[in-house]
C-alpha cells in the first residue's frame, strides 16, 4: 500500500542517525516557537484575529487588490499582473531585458520557486544570484529547498563545508558555521555590488499604502534593493492585507511562529523606487489562487503566511524530510497546496499525515491543515487515485462491520490467528508486521465475555 | 480585457461569503510597566549594545570607545563629527562598501522585540546594511510597547513619516544581521551589519 | 441517567479486558450502564483512509442503536472523537440528523466531567508514564495541547490522582503523536514505526513500569513496535480504566 511519500520516507529513515538529528533539529524550532508564544498572554486571541483578518481580506480580495495596485501606482510603482507561472516569468524577463540586466541578486521567494523562474531566466542568459544564505547553499549545490523558511537546514555543516571548499575555495576542512557564513558573506558582497537588479518576494502587501513588506534575518532583501538601481518585488495575490493595523497582527505572529524570534531582524517596507534608483516594479501573481479561493473546503489554505511552523511540529515531516514530498512545498501545508495545484500529480503526499492535528494548533492563522488532509483523502477514490489494496481492505471491513453475524463469526475466530506461524503472520503480505510484532488475541472477545458476565452478575 | 481586470474578476467570481473585519479592541496586548527597561533588555537580547547619553554631542565619544579601530565612519548626522563619508553625497551606493560604522537616526523603539524604526533619511540607504556595524541614534522617550502601537506611530510626523513617505522606504531593525542557515547554528553578520549599537538620547 | 457502553471493534477483539474494566468501574460508581449487543465499529478506519462513504452505514446503525441513551461512553478517544466530530457532517450528507454526537464521551471525560468520583479508586503502587493521545488532546480536550497558550489541565492525571500508590509521570514531548494514525500505520509503515519507537523510548526514559493512556490503539501500536524491536524491557501497557478499576 505504499505511496510516493511513504517510499521516499522509508529511504530517508534508512540512516537512523541522520533522521534523529533531523527530528531533533526541527523539534528544537518548535520548542523555540512555544517559548515565544507562551510569553504573550494574548497569543490565542492574536491567532484568532489573524485568522479573521485573513478571512475578511481573502473574501474581499477583489477590493483590496484594486486598492493595493492603485496605491502602488500612485507611488510611482510599475504594477504588473501575471495569470500564471509562464506569464510571470515572461514579465520578469521583459523588465530585465528592457534594462539590459545581466545579473540579478534576489532574496528568498517561494513564489519564484513555484514559477521556476531561475532556470527560465538563466536559459535566457541572466545570472540569477540567490542571496539568502540557505538558498545560496542550495543554488551552489544544485538542490531545491527542503523547508520554506529554513531551506538548507537538512544539510550538516560538513555538507556545506565540502560544498564551499569546491565552489568558494574555502579552507580545507574548516567547517565551522561562523567561518563558512563569513566566506559566503564576502562572496555575496561582490554579487550585490555588481548586480544591475535586485528582486524580493513579499510577506505582505499593504492595500492602503501600497507597501510591500519583506521580513528577513540576514538583511539580504535590503542589500539586494539598496545597491542595484532596479528593484522588482513579486507577490502572490493572497498576500495582500488591508492596512498597518492588520500588518501589526501578522508581524507579531510571523517570526515567533517561524523561528521562535520576537521579530525578524529586518522588517522592510518598500513603496517607491529608491532615490537615485531606476524603477520599482511589482508583479502580482495569480497562478491558480483565484480559482482556489472558490473551493468551499480548501480556500482557507490561502490564509497561510508561510511561517513553516506546521512543518516543524509535524512528526511526519521531521521523520521523513522535505524531499520525501513530491510537491515543492513539504509538510502539512505542502500536502494541501499540492492537492490544490494538481490532485492527480500530488496525491502521493496525502498519506503523510497521522492526523495528529498538531499543525492546526500551531498555525498562526488557524488553518485547519489536518482536517483538510482528511477531506482530500475522501476525494482520492473519485479521481482514480485511491490505493487499490486500501480500497479493497475498506470494502472488506465494511462487509464485516455491517453484518453482525459475520462480525461475530470473524471475531470469535480471531484468536486462531495466534497459532498462525510467525513466518506467515510477519511476512511482507502483512504491512502491520513491518513495524509490529503481531498482537496476541484473547480467546474470548468482549461481547462474549460480557454476555457470560451478565448471566452471573449480582443484581 | 486587461490582466488586472481578468484576475480581479476571477477572484470576485470565486468569493462566496464576504467575512467582516474583526476589531482589535478586545485583543488586549501585553504592555510593560517600564517600556524603556523592557526595550533595552530586548534590544540587548537580540544582540545590540545599548548606550545612554545626555545629548547627541556624546555620540562621537561612544563611537570612539565602542569602535576604536573604525577607519571609515559614514553618517549624515551633523552631530557625528567623526564621520568620514556622507551617504547623501557619495557617488553611488557601492561607494559605501568597506564602511566600518554607519550612523543613522531611528525614530521609534519597540519594547516587545527590541527593534527600532529607521525610515530612509539619507540618499543611499545601504549605509544601514553594507556597514560592518550599524549605530542607530534615538530619543529614549520614543519607545512603545508593541507593534500595534508602533504601526500607529510611524505615520506620524514626529516619528519620521515625512522621510518615510518621501523616500518610500522604512525598516524595523532588531539587532545585527543573523542567520542559522548552516546547521541551525546562530551566526551574527550574515549579509548586512555584523554588529549594532543603539544610542539612546535623553 | 442511562449510559450506553460502546466497545469499538479492536477493543472488543484485542482488549476485551478494557471493556470489562469499563463496565465494572461504571457499575461500581453506580452508573446505570448497558452494553447493547450487535455493535461492531465506528467507521473511523475507513474514513481516515479516505473512504468516508463506507463508514456511513455504520454511523447510521450506531446513531440508531444509541439514540435512546443519555450518554454514549467508549474507552477509545479516537473512536469517540470520530463520532463526536465527524458523524454529524457525515450523516447530514445522507439526510440523517445525528442524535448521539453531542453526548458521546470518552470514558475518561465522562468520569471526570459527569460522574466526578471523589475517590479513592483502585490501588496501583507503580510508576506510570501517561500517554496523551492526539485525538484526546486536540479533539476531545482531555488535556491542554502543548501548542496552545492556555491554563494547563489534564483530566487523565486528575483521575489517576485518585488511585492509591500511583506515581504518574509524562514523557518529554508529552503530547507528540505516537504514529499510529489508523490506516497511516499500514500506509506509512516506516514513519509510523519510527514515531512509535521514538515515543516508546521517551516513555521508557521516565523509568516507568507501565504506560497508560485513554486510547488502546496508541498503546497497541507502541506495544507492537517495542516488541518487534525487542525493546520492551518488561514495560507493560494498561488502559486508564484498567488502573482505575484495579482491585475492584
Amino acid at each position: 500500500m505504499s505511496t510516493s511519500h511513504s517510499k521516499a520516507a522509508k529511504k530517508f529513515l534508512e540512516n537512523r542517525n541522520y533522521a534523529d538529528w533531523h527530528d531533533q533539529t526541527f523539534w528544537g524550532v518548535r520548542v523555540k516557537r512555544d517559548s515565544m508564544a507562551y510569553q504573550l498572554p494574548e497569543w490565542e486571541r492574536l491567532r484568532q484575529k489573524a485568522s479573521e483578518i485573513k478571512r475578511h481580506t481573502l473574501t474581499n480580495i477583489d477590493t483590496y487588490l484594486e486598492r493595493f495596485s492603485d496605491a502602488a501606482e500612485k507611488n510611482g510603482v510599475v504594477v504588473h499582473w501575471a495569470k500564471d507561472a509562464q506569464e510571470f516569468n515572461e514579465i520578469v524577463y521583459g523588465i530585465l531585458k528592457d534594462h539590459g540586466v545581466k545579473k540579478m541578486v534576489k532574496s528568498k521567494s517561494m513564489l519564484t520557486e513555484e514559477c521556476e523562474m531561475n532556470p527560465y531566466l538563466e536559459e535566457r542568459g541572466i545570472d540569477v544570484v540567490e542571496t539568502d544564505l540557505g538558498e545560496r547553499i542550495l543554488q551552489l549545490g544544485g538542490q531545491r529547498p527542503s523547508h520554506i523558511v529554513m531551506p538548507a537546514t537538512h544539510l550538516s555543516h560538513h555538507d556545506v563545508g565540502d560544498l564551499f571548499e569546491e565552489k568558494l575555495h574555502t579552507e580545507k576542512g574548516n567547517h565551522d558555521p561562523t567561518y563558512l557564513t563569513y566566506e559566503a558573506r564576502l562572496s555575496l558582497r561582490d554579487e550585490f555590488l555588481t548586480a544591475q537588479a535586485g528582486m524580493t518576494g513579499g510577506n505582505f502587501g499593504v492595500a492602503e499604502t501600497g507597501d510591500i513588506v519583506v521580513c528577513t534575518n540576514e538583511g539580504n532583501a535590503d542589500m539586494s534593493t539598496s545597491v542595484p538601481k532596479l528593484q522588482i518585488s513579486v507577490i502572490g495575490l493572497e498576500k495582500i492585507i488591508p492596512d498597518y493595523e492588520a500588518l501589526s497582527v501578522f508581524v507579531r505572529l510571523l517570526a515567533r511562529s517561524a523561528t521562535g524570534q520576537p521579530s525578524t531582524v529586518y522588517t522592510s517596507h518598500f513603496r517607491k523606487k529608491r532615490p537615485g534608483g531606476e524603477e520599482l516594479h511589482y508583479v502580482i501573481v495569480d497562478n491558480g489562487r483565484s480559482q482556489w479561493l472558490g473551493d468551499p473546503q480548501h480556500w482557507e489554505t490561502l490564509k497561510c503566511i508561510r511561517c513553516g511552523s506546521c512543518m516543524n511540529t509535524c512528526p511526519v515531516y521531521r521523520w521523513s524530510g522535505g524531499y520525501s514530498y513530491s510537491y515543492f512545498i513539504p509538510g502539512p501545508l505542502g500536502i494541501n497546496l499540492g492537492m490544490l495545484r494538481d490532485p492527480k500529480k500530488y496525491s502521493g503526499n496525502v498519506s503523510a499525515c497521522s492526523l495528529c492535528l498538531s499543525c492546526q494548533c500551531t498555525c498562526p492563522v488557524k488553518i485547519n491543515l489536518g482536517d483538510q488532509i482528511y477531506m482530500w483523502r475522501q476525494t482520492l477514490d473519485g479521481i482514480g487515485c485511491a490505493n487499490k489494496e486500501k480500497k479493497m481492505a475498506c470494502k472488506a471491513m465494511d462487509k464485516i462491520f455491517t453484518s453482525v453475524p459475520l462480525y461475530k463469526f470473524m471475531t470469535s475466530k480471531a484468536y486462531l490467528l495466534n497459532i498462525v506461524p510467525g513466518f506467515i503472520k510477519d511476512s511482507a503480505l502483512n504491512p502491520w508486521a513491518y513495524g509490529h510484532k503481531m498482537m496476541t488475541f484473547p480467546k474470548k472477545t468482549f461481547h462474549e465475555q460480557i454476555s457470560e458476565y451478565l448471566k452471573d452478575e449480582p443484581k | 480585457m486587461s490582466t488586472r481586470k481578468e484576475i480581479i474578476d476571477r477572484c470576485r467570481a470565486s468569493i462566496k461569503t464576504r467575512h467582516a473585519r474583526p476589531s482589535l479592541e478586545d485583543l488586549h496586548p501585553e504592555t510593560y510597566p517600564d517600556t524603556l527597561v523592557k526595550f533595552i533588555a530586548m534590544a540587548e537580547s537580540v544582540g545590540c549594545n545599548v548606550a545612554r547619553v545626555g545629548s547627541e554631542d556624546e555620540i562621537d565619544d561612544i563611537l570612539r570607545s565602542v569602535y576604536p579601530d573604525a577607519k571609515v565612519v559614514a553618517s549624515n548626522l551633523p552631530s557625528v563629527k567623526s564621520a568620514t563619508v556622507n551617504p547623501d553625497t557619495v557617488e553611488d551606493a557601492q561607494a559605501l562598501n568597506h564602511t566600518d560604522v554607519g550612523v543613522v537616526r531611528a525614530f521609534l523603539g519597540v519594547a516587545e522585540n527590541g527593534s527600532v524604526w529607521i525610515p530612509q533619511t539619507m540618499r543611499e540607504r545601504d549605509v544601514c546594511f553594507i556597514s560592518e556595524n550599524l549605530v542607530a541614534v534615538m530619543p529614549e522617550s520614543a519607545v512603545v510597547n508593541n507593534m500595534h502601537e508602533a504601526y500607529g506611530k510611524i505615520t506620524e510626523e514626529e516619528y519620521g513619516y515625512d522621510s518615510f513617505s518621501t523616500s518610500g522606504y522604512g525598516v524595523f531593525v532588531a539587532g545585527p544581521s543573523k542567520t542559522a542557515d548552516i546547521a541551525q547554528v546562530l551566526v551574527k553578520g550574515a549579509q548586512a551589519a555584523r554588529g549594532m549599537t543603539l544610542i539612546l538620547v535623553k | 441517567m442511562k449510559v450506553g457502553l460502546f466497545i469499538p471493534c479492536y477493543v472488543d477483539v484485542v482488549f476485551p479486558q478494557v471493556g470489562m474494566a469499563c463496565y465494572r468501574l461504571l457499575r461500581h460508581l453506580g452508573v446505570d450502564v448497558v452494553y447493547p449487543q450487535g455493535q461492531t465499529c465506528c467507521g473511523q478506519p475507513m474514513a481516515n483512509a479516505g473512504f468516508q462513504t463506507e463508514a456511513l452505514p455504520l454511523a447510521e446503525k450506531n446513531d440508531d442503536m444509541f439514540a435512546g441513551f443519555d450518554y454514549v461512553v467508549a474507552p477509545s478517544v479516537s473512536c469517540t472523537a470520530f463520532i463526536r466530530v465527524n458523524y454529524p457532517g457525515l450523516l447530514k450528507e445522507a439526510g440523517h440528523e445525528c442524535r448521539i454526537a453531542s453526548h458521546t464521551m470518552d470514558i475518561v471525560e465522562f468520569l471526570h466531567d459527569v460522574v466526578k468520583p471523589k475517590g479513592p479508586l483502585g490501588k496501583f503502587p507503580y510508576k506510570v508514564s501517561l500517554h496523551n493521545s492526539c485525538h484526546g488532546v486536540r479533539e476531545l480536550g482531555l488535556s491542554s495541547p502543548s501548542e496552545i497558550v492556555e491554563p494547563k489541565f489534564n483530566k487523565i492525571k486528575d483521575l489517576l490522582s485518585l488511585v492509591e500508590g500511583i506515581e504518574v509521570v509524562e514523557p518529554e514531548r508529552a503530547d507528540e503523536c505516537c504514529g499510529f494514525g489508523g490506516m497511516f500505520s499500514i500506509e506509512e509503515v516506516a514513519v509510523s514505526k519510527q514515531m512509535g519507537l521514538n515515543k516508546f523510548e521517551r516513555h521508557k526514559a521516565t523509568g516507568a513500569r507501565f504506560i497508560t493512556g485513554a486510547d488502546c490503539s496508541c498503546l497497541m501500536h507502541m506495544a507492537g513496535v517495542a516488541a518487534k524491536e525487542k525493546a520492551t524491557d518488561g514495560i507493560e501497557f494498561r488502559h486508564v480504566v484498567e488502573i482505575l478499576a484495579s482491585g475492584l
